[in-house]
């Protein structure tokens, strides 16, 4: 419907990024949100059950101060769990993707640095237990993967918010 | 409301649930962990050996090494005559390593890094399968490399091709020799 598309165009207010078809950005944004929520959801789940454990992985890390190991394997695995719900149910799911290419960002890093460092050390990405075992290098690849992923769903949120006059 | 403010504060709103949501869990958590003293908290299973007392039985060919960490890792680099043995291979790998630990007065799991929960969790494998006298030799790929200890490089023989140590054989000549 050439008539509608141009009226629409008409109205749109100045500065507004051209979206093109609003389907794919907004079913995109939803299904990206949601592999995000199921992989947070996974990760979360046996580190929840298990902190003790999760708290000996964090400190191999060798990154944080012994004071506050404790703490962040404590908080951690609810923080994933919060911003799995979030992302799937669309709640505060902008500062919720922020969080989580954050989360990835700092994970991702952590692992370059203990590979630099020649430091083996458990992911505890998705476990707690020692039977994860895999090349430090394949984790590194993986938390890659996964911060792009986060990247995508941010930049496909921007679009679906952006549509909605949210910088204006 | 602008984009920038906003994420802001849906991210410290998030922060702040997640954190009264962990500490309220673990409030009533049957066996609540402190957070000031988490690693203490932490069960590593298993008898420790002091890394002298390893390069001693290593020495006098006494003892097994079972490296616990990934193929991968054991390829870049191992405690010289050590089997490659990762926790999770354990059900596949065991039968055909176990000759080889008979008759040896230890068996030494190791991996990298002084919490590296590997070896622990192939000690554990190890005392369930009935094997007596298993020892972890803590962040043992790290203390081995500063005492400048034997190590090699590589894969290590199919474990079908290996033969059962003889009990008088030392360990460090069937190195030379291969």
């Amino acid at each position: 419907m050439p008539c509608v598309r141009s009226a629409t165009k008409r109205n749109e207010p100045a500065g507004h990024v051209e979206t093109g078809n609003a389907f794919p950005a907004a079913g995109l944004d939803f299904v990206l949100r949601t592999v995000l929520a199921v992989i947070l959801l996974y990760a979360c789940a046996d580190k929840i059950i298990h902190p003790q454990a999760f708290a000996g992985i964090v400190h191999d890390y060798k990154l944080l101060p012994e004071p506050l190991v404790g703490v962040v394997a404590l908080w951690l695995p609810w923080l994933e769990l919060v911003l799995g719900v979030c992302l799937y149910t669309g709640l505060m799911a902008e500062g919720a993707l922020a969080l989580t290419t954050g989360l990835f960002t700092c994970f991702w890093l952590a692992l370059i640095v203990n590979y630099f460092r020649g430091v083996n050390v458990n992911c505890g990405c998705f476990s707690s237990t020692a039977e994860e075992a895999a090349p430090m290098l394949f984790y590194i690849g993986r938390d890659a993967l996964l911060l792009a992923l986060a990247v995508a769903s941010c930049a496909m949120r921007l679009r679906v918010v952006g549509k909605g006059g949210a910088f204006d | 409301m602008r984009l920038v403010p906003k994420i802001f504060a849906q991210s410290l709103i998030l922060v702040a649930l997640s954190a009264v949501l962990a500490y309220g869990a673990n409030a009533v958590r049957p066996e609540a962990m402190s957070p000031a003293k988490p690693a203490s908290a932490v069960q590593l299973a298993g008898k420790e050996i002091s890394v002298k007392d390893a390069a001693m039985l290593f020495i006098t060919g006494r003892a097994v090494f079972l490296d616990a960490r990934s193929q991968y890792e054991y390829t870049q680099g191992h405690i010289q005559g050590a089997i490659s043995l990762p926790p999770r291979s354990f059900a596949e790998l065991y039968q055909d390593i176990k000759p080889r630990l008979a008759g040896k007065e230890a068996v030494i799991t190791y991996c990298d890094g002084e919490r590296c929960p590997l070896s622990h969790a192939l000690a554990e494998h190890l005392r369930a399968a009935g094997v007596q006298n298993v020892y972890v030799l803590v962040n043992g790929w790290t203390v081995w490399q500063a005492e400048k200890l034997p190590i090699a490089k590589g894969q290590s023989a199919p474990v079908s091709a290996i033969k059962p140590v003889r009990q008088d054989a030392l360990c460090t000549e069937c190195d030379k020799k291969k």
